[in-house]
This record gives C-alpha cells, sequence and structure tokens, in this order.
C-alpha cells in the first residue's frame, strides 16, 4: 500500500498550512520532465560507481533543479523513528541553512482526506519559511526514510503541474537509493565488523564444499597459512603443504572424517611455515547441506599460537619449580640426615677412642674394650640404618610406577622427617590401618607428598604455645575404594575464605615460604587419579588428605594415567 | 686422694651418653652424664661442674638456652658444645657469648682433648 502524503512547512507563528501552495506567484516556465527510467539511470551511475548515499542523493537533487527550474531540492534524511532530521542533502541550497535542519524534529500527523477516513501522514517542521513543499519519502512498507523538501524560488501553474507529475518518481527514487544504499551500508559494516572481530580473536573462517573440494576463504586466512592470491580458488593442496609433517597424520584423519561426513569436527594442528617458524591452530567446523553430494563445512581457524607458547612456557617453569621444590625440602632433609647420621658416628667415633685407650694400658681393660667396641658395632648399624632408608628413599631405579605399600612410604617418612619434627617440638602420633591393600605410583612422588605436608604442619604449629604441638597421621581406606592419608595438625590452621587459594602456586602464609609445595603435591596427587584437599579442624589446625585409588581396581588404566600428563598434546 | 674434676655431660642422644663418659673417664675425669637441659639444672652437679659438654638441638630447653640460664645464676662454667647439625651461625653465636669450642659431631679424641685443655685453662 502507497500512502499518499502531503508536506507542511509550519512557520514559526504556528500557522499550520496544508496542502500544496504552488498557485501563488508563479511565472511560467518550461520543465523538462524526466522519466523514471531517467533517474534510475542516473542514480544507477552514481551507485555502481560506489559513491556514498550522500552523494548519491545529492546527484538525485540536482537531477530534479535541473529538471524544474526556479526550485531546490532537497533530501532531510530521517533517524529510524522518523523523528527528527538526521542529515540534509542538497547542492543547490547553502551549506548553513542545511546544517540548521539537522536535528529538527518531525512530527507525523495524521489527517483526514476529502471523504476518506485513510490515515495520511503530515509532516511538521518547527521552522520558518513560506516556499517550500514537503513530500515523504517511504520504503516499500511504508516506514518514513527521508522528507524531499523543494523551495522554490518562483513558478508556474505549469511548473505546480510538473511539480505533481515528478514529485513521486523523485521520492520514490529516493526512497528506492536510501534503502539499497543503507543495505549495502549494513553489509559492508558487517563485513568490517567480521573482519575486526577476526582479527580480534585470531580466527579465520572457510567453507569447503567436500564433493568438489571447493573452498572459500577469507583474506585473513590467506595471511595465517601465508599463502598468496586470495582471488585464487583454493585447494586442499597447498594447505597441506603448509601442515607440520609430524601433524600429517592427524590432519588426513580430519580429512577423512569430513568426507565421511562427520557433523562437527574439532582438532588442533601446527604448520610449519617457509621461514621454519611455527603457528598453531585450533580447527571447528560444523557440517552444513545434508543434500548427497551437497556436503559442505562452515569452519573457524583460530590462531592460538600464542596460547599454546604460553602453555609450554608455562609447562616448562612448572616443571622447574618441580625440581626447586623437591631441592628446597632435600636441604631440610639433608639437614635431618646429617643430624641423623652424625650421631652414631660420634658415637662410633668416640667409643673405638676409648676402645684404643683401654688396651693400651696395662694390664688392658678387655672388659671395657669388649663393651666399647659392642657399641661402636651397635651405633655404626645404627648409621647404615638411616643410609638404608634414605636409598629407599631418593635411589628408586627403573619404572616410576609401580605397586607400593602406603603405610610403609608413610613410615619411611615418618622415620626420616622425626628429628626434624622434634627439633620443632613436634609430637608425632601414627594411626595407619592394618592390611591395606597396594596402590600405583611413583613411590618417590608421594613420599614427596607426605613430607610436604608434614613439613606444612610443622611449620603452621612452629608458633603454637598455649597449646601441644601434635601431628596425627592416618592412613584408612574408604567407601570409594580408595586410600586416604590424611596428616592433622593443631597449628594456625587456615581462614575458610583461604581454601579455594591454598593450592595456588606462590600462595603462602609463610615467611620463608615459597608457595609451591602445595600445588605441587596436589599435581603429583592428580597425575595419580587422586585428590588433595584440606579442611579445617573442629579444634585448633587443619587436616590435609589425599586419597588415590587402590592398585586392584583398575591397575592398569591407572598406570596409563601416571604417565599421561607429561605426553604431548597433539592427536 | 685425688679429687678428679667433674665434666658433666648433657646430650639427648644415647649413644653419646654412652660412649663420651667413657672416653673422658680415660682422660682422668670424673663424668656425669644427663638427657636433657632440665635434668642438668635440677641435679646436685651445678655448682661441682668444672666444664660442660653441651648438645645445641635438644627437645625442650636447648643447649644455648642452657648457657644463657647458666650465665644468669652466677660464675661461669665453661662449656664445650657438641652438636651434629653442622651450622655455622649457631656455632660462632654460641662461641661469642663465651662458650670454649663448638665441635661438630663425629668429632676426633684430639679434637675433645684439646678443648677439654682450653677449657680447664680458662678455669
Amino acid at each position: 500500500m502507497i500512502r499518499k502524503a502531503s508536506a507542511v512547512w509550519r512557520s514559526s507563528n504556528a500557522a499550520a498550512q496544508t496542502g500544496c501552495s504552488l498557485d501563488r506567484h508563479i511565472r511560467p516556465t518550461t520543465p523538462v520532465v524526466p522519466g523514471i527510467a531517467e533517474i534510475g539511470a542516473s542514480v544507477g551511475a552514481l551507485i555502481r560507481e560506489g559513491r556514498p548515499l550522500h552523494d548519491v542523493l545529492s546527484g538525485l537533487c540536482r537531477f530534479f533543479d535541473a529538471s524544474l527550474k526556479g526550485c531546490f531540492s532537497s533530501v532531510l534524511l530521517l533517524d529510524r523513528a522518523g523523528a527528527r532530521v538526521q542529515n540534509a542533502v542538497g547542492s543547490g541550497l547553502p551549506a548553513g541553512y542545511m546544517k540548521q535542519l539537522v536535528g529538527r524534529r518531525v512530527k507525523w500527523i495524521e489527517t483526514p482526506i476529502g471523504a476518506k477516513t485513510s490515515k495520511t501522514p503530515v509532516i511538521v517542521l518547527d521552522q520558518v519559511s513560506d516556499s517550500v513543499e514537503l513530500s515523504p519519502i517511504l520504503s516499500l512498507t511504508g516506514e518514513p526514510l527521508g522528507i524531499f523538501a523543494v523551495h522554490w524560488r518562483d513558478g508556474s501553474a505549469e511548473a505546480a503541474r510538473w511539480y505533481s507529475a515528478l514529485i513521486p518518481q523523485f521520492t520514490h527514487a529516493a526512497a528506492a537509493t536510501i534503502e539499497r544504499l543503507r543495505s549495502d551500508e549494513t553489509l559492508r559494516r558487517s563485513a568490517a565488523v567480521l573482519e575486526r572481530t577476526q582479527r580480534l580473536s585470531s580466527t579465520c573462517c572457510f567453507s569447503w564444499r567436500v564433493a568438489t573440494d571447493e573452498i572459500s576463504w577469507s583474506k585473513e586466512l590467506c595471511e595465517l597459512f601465508e599463502l598468496d592470491g586470495e582471488d585464487v580458488p583454493m585447494t586442499l593442496e597447498p594447505i597441506g603443504v603448509r601442515v607440520h609433517p609430524e601433524d600429517l597424520p592427524s590432519f588426513d584423519e580430519m580429512i577423512e572424517q569430513a568426507r565421511r561426513g562427520v557433523s562437527e569436527i574439532e582438532f588442533e594442528c601446527r604448520l610449519l611455515l617457509p621461514d621454519n617458524s611455527i603457528k598453531y591452530l585450533r580447527v571447528v567446523a560444523h557440517q552444513s547441506g545434508d543434500q548427497p553430494g551437497q556436503l559442505e563445512y562452515i569452519a573457524v581457524v583460530q590462531d592460538v599460537t600464542h596460547r599454546r607458547q604460553t602453555e609450554e612456557a608455562l609447562a616448562k617453569l612448572r616443571a622447574e619449580l618441580v625440581r626447586t621444590a623437591r631441592v628446597t625440602s632435600l636441604g631440610v632433609l639433608t639437614a635431618a640426615i646429617a643430624h641423623e647420621v652424625n650421631q652414631p658416628l660420634a658415637g662410633i667415633v668416640t667409643n673405638a677412642s676409648t676402645c684404643r685407650r683401654m688396651l693400651a694400658v696395662d694390664p688392658p681393660d678387655v672388659e671395657g674394650a669388649r663393651e666399647t667396641a659392642r657399641r661402636t658395632i651397635r651405633d655404626a648399624e645404627r648409621a647404615s640404618e638411616v643410609i638404608r632408608r634414605l636409598r629407599a628413599l631418593f635411589y628408586k631405579k627403573g619404572a616410576t610406577c609401580e605397586s607400593l605399600d602406603l603405610n610403609e612410604a608413610a613410615r619411611e617418612v615418618i622415620a626420616l622427617s622425626l628429628s626434624e619434627l622434634e627439633r620443632n617440638k613436634v609430637t608425632v602420633r601414627t594411626d595407619l590401618a592394618g592390611e591395606l591393600p597396594p596402590v600405583l605410583g611413583d613411590r618417590v612422588q608421594l613420599q614427596q607428598v607426605i613430607l610436604n605436608l608434614f613439613l606444612n604442619a610443622s611449620d603452621a604449629m612452629s608458633g603454637v604455645d598455649d597449646r601441644p604441638r601434635q601431628l596425627v597421621i592416618r592412613t584408612e581406606r574408604d567407601e570409594a575404594d580408595r586410600l586416604r592419608l590424611s596428616v592433622r595438625d593443631t597449628g594456625v590452621g587456615f581462614e575458610p575464605r583461604e581454601v579455594d587459594r591454598l593450592f595456588d602456586e606462590f600462595y603462602t602464609t609463610k615467611s620463608d615460604g615459597m608457595g609451591i609445595g602445595l600445588s605441587v603435591s596436589r599435581s603429583i596427587i592428580e597425575s595419580h587419579k587422586g585428590r588433595l584437599w584440606a579442611t579445617p579442624n573442629d579444634g585448633p589446625g587443619a587436616t590435609f588428605s589425599f586419597s588415590i585409588p587402590c592398585a586392584s581396581q583398575d591397575a592398569t588404566s591407572t598406570s596409563r594415567t601416571v604417565g599421561r600428563h607429561m605426553k604431548s598434546r597433539w592427536l | 686422694m685425688v679429687t678428679r674434676p667433674l665434666v658433666s655431660v648433657v646430650d639427648d642422644d644415647e649413644s653419646v651418653r654412652e660412649s663420651l663418659p667413657d672416653l673422658l673417664r680415660e682422660f682422668g675425669y670424673s663424668v656425669r652424664a644427663f638427657s636433657s637441659a632440665e635434668e642438668f639444672l635440677r641435679s646436685d652437679c651445678v655448682g661441682e661442674t668444672r666444664c660442660l659438654i653441651l648438645d645445641i638441638a635438644m627437645p625442650g630447653m636447648t643447649g644455648p638456652d642452657l648457657q644463657h640460664e647458666l650465665r644468669v645464676r652466677g660464675p661461669a662454667i665453661p662449656i664445650i658444645f657438641i652438636t651434629a647439625l653442622a651450622d655455622e651461625t649457631v656455632c660462632s653465636r654460641v662461641l661469642e657469648q663465651g662458650a670454649v669450642e663448638c665441635l661438630f659431631k663425629p668429632f676426633s679424641e684430639t679434637a675433645l682433648f684439646e678443648a677439654l685443655n682450653a677449657a680447664f685453662r680458662v678455669t
């Protein structure tokens, strides 16, 4: 439905004028009336040249002005609601005058026309002028797009007739132009948004018609693959050349999957570029078009190089931290070992000295010498026992994954750290469950965790003076057939809000701590398919526990899991 | 009868308490051994002791604690510290506080002998 519209330029004294007022002060003119085809050709040429809306409308106005002598036309572009002038275009009118129209309010008044009660919009502008005719420019659906305003310098009755004939054609042409260029603009803008989005998120898109291997892809993807010629039809071949040789099998497998018609494909691969640099890509493809022979994938390619490199650097750093953490606790342990070994050595040296003196006197004190010799042997055995435990703890050879007795592992750690704990005036109570099934794991790593929990508990109690510093180590088998080891202390404990951060790297409450012990411990336990957690005690202190599956439960899968976290993440 | 000077040994480690007194007796001293600083302080030997052989790290009152306590109480007893933890910092601190010597376990018969001689020169 095309609504007829008449426009009124309302003066500041609010004298509303309706309808056509062309019959005033009209002088004869000889207008040249262009047909709609001519208007279309003229405007179309400007559009094809890629001129912006302003230029095209300006051209349209020039065309109108040339067609009807004695008048100057302009197009007032309206906002989306049709309530305000957004832009004013017109070549024959002063720029300053056009400028002051911008921002003016526009009212649409419904008025009856003749006997009919059909609604007709009337445009009202608060502006002084007495010789302006306004015609609404409406979209196909009847939405107001703008106003075609014609200023009369002078005019004749004939000109008025021509005006009536011309105006529908020009408003129609203006409407078509505005709609066309606005949708072009929308397209351009969404293409620009897409391009910018692709750049911001380091993603590119492509589509792939499987049957014909037609690939259409974005300029950004060409740049990503460092391939020339975005206009050249892309095929799988040049893409394959860029794929890292080690990742070719998985790339081929992906192609195979696509040919089979898998609906969603997700994979990662590396590119080996001509300068030998490596890019990491992540591809997510979604199948569209399910007709036979119409199989097509729309895919997003994301450059995850930076992320992967960060992850690799992080993994390296973590490994370094694990090593540092070992060295740190080894340092503490070395002091404990020195103490443990030096005590019996002192006994040995002293006894041997005494023995020699007893034998050197006349008559020799054979009985005394025999006693000191006995004590020498006993102390030497004590020293060798310390060494034996050490060897059990640190010089494990062969597989890192073995079936082991958690109680025995715990006892060894207790024996080695006892003197360190005693020095901190910590008493140790052991509560180890009998007849526990073996667990599968790395003995040294698990003992590292237990030692860490011990040293943490000891540190947590170092400032405690108003209650016994007691550490309780307990092992038990839980309902889920897992073994649980817990270390309970009577130390300073932790705030409930801290619980999430306790296991974070570099989070520490100690002045001399690095904050990596618990984080490393947790990663060790998790690599054993287990869990490490902390709970505040009802009374003072905290309990740190871990649980890991029994070996009997699923020995093989656990064994695989332990080693898996070190493997490459690539398919 | 000549009274042998009393050397007291305070160490929580049993093998030291067993072996050291025998050697000291061979050297010609009379010896008493105690397993803790508190036990020594409770005994009637404090006044009699001419030289104290004292372990540094002990549960409860430590060697340096006892050194401090004795200095507060009155006439200084020469002290030879013995320690299984080769900690130079602690060692130099106790020497600053007036200890005669600080021996790292295991120490030789000669080192002990010289330390004792030094201790008795002080007296």
